[in-house]
């Protein structure tokens, strides 16, 4: 675990909070290497929203600890604030502000910021940099916001829910500009989505969250290998208890069987691949007394 | 300058598809070698893909020997070309497989059928491959 | 970070200067109208220059005709100081909370107290200018007007010398303290209006005249004189109560006056000499016009301690981690 530490770009050690009476979060233990995209997903309410805020020191925890790249969030300086570049829900921008007041609050707020760059990014955008900000399409904001904490080269990037209320074309181009900026400069993405469709693509590690909770989290391609997909006839003995199946679905006269790293329960049955969603959705859909202890295992300690 | 697509409903692993794109092109003649194959940045901007995926993809293809990566200039077509299949092996395989398809027809079964069946052999062998 | 707090206030500042410029405007122009009837017409009454009390008289009356006006219009410019300060300080918070932008501007780096420090800080220089320059054209503007009715009036030592700025860092601090909790920039508009009048209101009629003991002013009744004299003669000085006591000192009730009359009527004296003889007294409880200062520097030290308290929680507000 040490190697990991020093390769995390985040880590969470029993993460908790709590407004009012309500726990939002609870028992929240991850590790995000360096480098990885990350997605975070789950119904609405499940706390994505508290994950990420707790990230980027905007809360504070109730419970537990977080890490990122080594440091606490709520480091309130400004070289521990410039290292994380954060996109809230609904891309926040001051409506009054033209595009070019935009950079410039950016360049004024931050300790670097690449105002040409991200100039040269809008405008082949086609974005002009003379219009306010409120008169903007959502699109075009979703790439003013994502330009303006791109440039102020973090070495972390969060964003919450950066594609909902985004049309497909609209989606298409932020997720290019946002890899492009990858590509570029190596930045760690943790991004939230409560859309499992187009993940695979772009992100190498999951985490799910549900009720509070992390359910499952890890290197894709290495929960992708773990798990399989097993057909067979209709089987009811007990299959829900063992701690290697995560669902089992009954027809009249089949059960698929939703496994990990486990052998068929007996010979015959036929494996197949699962893909991303069907996975996830497999945990979430989980009763919660399986409990966190056994699920949140983390997988893929890739070197 | 070759074009990379993405299917993201396969259930292919994008790497994959990539590599499998390449290895295609290949056989098909869309590659030659000495090619230049787009560079990282670009297919991730094109694509809105993971830019380790390209990585991941371009660095089978070298041990494959299809390709090789030259620092600073980019990820070329090897000179050799490294025939995967030769034409006789290519013949004789489309021969068996005809075959074998007039026989799954001759048997009753239709188009759709047929690659069920396929579908699930091939899984299955993979399957067994990743076990 | 200074460009950052002009530009995202920058209308508002924009619209305040502009509203006080208009009002300045008007008070320049009736102003100077104002000073040059007093000095030609009715300063030579009060610096005992003038010969003909009647046509001072004559003066006064149309002097108070025709400015009379401007003396309760200046009790409306009890509102500019909650306008500027409210303005300015509700949305401070409020606005970038109900748009989400506080997302935005706590992720840049810029560490919270000092993005708070250097709002609060230019805002604040901000309307201490534009409210005392305008409160100093005010005191210009009611020099003749003190000079006849004294500082203490309602449309005199509110609007003058130092408290409006005092009032308006109040507003403000409301305003922003109640934005920070209330979390919507109308709300906290509201709030901070009604918090202003209630303030304003306890600390003018209940506690200013209490800054200092009052002085008591205790006078005989002359014999024979045509008219009971009130005030202290001073105009300018701050009548709180007046009244009248027997030879013993005890405060006499208005009904005890009126028996007063009957009786002088009956023994067919007039009614001050009846006063006279019985030992009748004058009394007035007031403030000197020589307090004016003391009780400004104490008004404004009341809101600008008001105003301490209420930064603070908005201090408390912005150091809480929440949203």
């Amino acid at each position: 675990m040490t190697a990991l530490d020093a390769d995390s770009a985040l880590r969470t050690d029993g993460l908790g909070k709590r407004f009012r009476q309500t726990w939002a979060l609870r028992d929240c233990t991850l590790t995000i290497p360096v480098g990885r995209v990350a997605a975070l997903v789950g119904p609405n309410g499940a706390g994505k929203t508290t994950l990420l805020r707790l990230l980027v020191g905007l809360l504070a925890p109730t419970r537990g600890s977080v890490e990122v790249l080594g440091q606490s969030p709520t480091t309130n300086t400004s070289q521990a604030l410039s290292r994380v570049g954060f996109l809230a829900q609904e891309h926040p921008l001051y409506r009054r502000f033209t595009v070019a007041d935009l950079l410039r609050f950016g360049q004024a707020c931050n300790l670097r910021f690449d105002r040409d760059l991200a100039q040269r990014r809008l405008s082949a955008l086609g974005i002009p940099l003379d219009r306010k900000a409120g008169a903007l399409s959502g699109g075009q904001q979703a790439q003013v916001s994502l330009a303006l904490a791109v440039a102020k080269r973090p070495d972390l990037l969060v964003l919450d829910e950066p594609l909902a209320s985004l049309d497909p074309v609209a989606r298409r181009e932020f997720l290019q500009s946002l890899m492009g900026a990858v590509a570029d400069d190596g930045v760690t993405v943790v991004f939230s989505s409560h859309v499992i469709g187009e993940l695979e693509r772009v992100c190498d590690h999951i985490v799910v969250l549900n009720h509070g909770r992390i359910v499952l989290s890890g290197d894709i391609e290495m929960l992708l290998a773990e798990h399989r997909m097993l057909l067979g006839p209709r089987t009811t003995n007990d299959l829900d208890r063992s701690p290697n199946v995560i669902e089992a679905i009954h027809a009249d006269r089949h059960t698929t069987v939703l496994v990990r790293d486990g052998a068929a329960p007996a010979p015959g049955w036929q494996p197949q691949p699962v893909s991303l969603e069907e996975l996830v959705l497999g945990y979430l859909r989980r009763p919660a007394h399986h409990g966190t202890g056994s699920t949140t295992r983390e997988s893929g300690a890739e070197a | 300058m070759f074009v990379f697509r993405l299917d993201s409903g396969s259930g292919v692993p994008p790497y994959l598809q990539l590599v499998h794109q390449v290895r295609q092109a290949l056989l098909l003649g869309f590659l030659q070698p000495g090619d230049r194959l787009p560079l990282i940045r670009e297919v991730v901007e094109s694509l809105a893909i993971n830019p380790n995926t390209v990585a991941k993809a371009y660095r089978q293809l070298e041990n494959e020997a299809l390709v090789t990566g030259r620092p600073g200039q980019g990820t070329f077509i090897n000179q050799t070309p490294t025939a995967t299949v030769s034409p006789a092996t290519y013949t004789s395989l489309r021969r068996g497989l005809q075959a074998w398809l007039d026989r799954a027809y001759a048997a009753g079964l239709d188009e759709q059928a047929i690659n069920a069946l396929f579908t699930s052999i091939h899984r299955e062998a993979k399957v067994e491959d990743v076990a | 970070m200074i460009w950052l707090t002009w530009r995202q206030h920058r209308a508002e500042a924009i619209a305040a200067t502009a509203v006080l410029l208009v009002l300045s405007a008007i008070l320049v122009i009736v102003g100077l109208a104002m000073h040059a009837t007093f000095d030609q017409n009715i300063a030579s009454c009060f610096d005992g220059s003038a010969v003909d009390r009647d046509v001072c008289s004559t003066n006064l009356q149309a002097f108070q005709k025709t400015f009379g006006s401007a003396t309760t219009a200046l009790i409306l410019l009890n509102a500019v100081p909650l306008a500027v300060g409210a303005l300015l300080g509700a949305p401070l918070l409020a606005h970038e909370l109900e748009t989400g932008t506080l997302q935005l501007a706590w992720t840049q780096a810029v560490p919270r107290m000092r993005w708070l420090a250097v709002k609060v800080v230019s805002l604040m220089t901000l309307i201490v200018v534009l409210t005392g320059a305008f409160a100093a054209l005010i005191t210009w503007f009611r020099q003749p007007l003190d000079t006849l009715y004294g500082t203490y009036d309602a449309g005199a030592f509110d609007v003058e010398a130092i408290v409006p700025a005092a009032y308006a860092l109040f507003a403000f601090t409301a305003g922003a303290a109640a934005g920070a909790l209330l979390r919507r920039s109308i709300s906290a508009i509201t709030v901070s209006l009604l918090a202003y009048v209630a303030v304003r209101v306890t600390v003018e009629s209940g506690l200013r005249p209490r800054y200092r003991a009052p002085l008591t002013l205790v006078e005989n009744i002359a014999a024979g004189s045509h008219g009971i004299a009130i005030g202290t003669g001073n105009r300018s000085d701050w009548t709180l109560d007046e009244g009248f006591a027997d030879a013993g000192g005890r405060h006499l009730a208005s009904t005890d006056i009126n028996t007063f009359d009957d009786a002088a009527r009956d023994a067919g004296v007039s009614l001050t000499t009846y006063m006279h003889d019985h030992g009748i007294q004058r009394w007035v409880s007031y403030h000197p016009a020589s307090r004016f200062w003391e009780f400004q520097f104490i008004e404004a030290g009341i809101f600008l301690t008001l105003a301490a308290v209420l930064l603070a929680v908005v201090v408390w507000r912005v150091k809480r981690r929440a949203l």
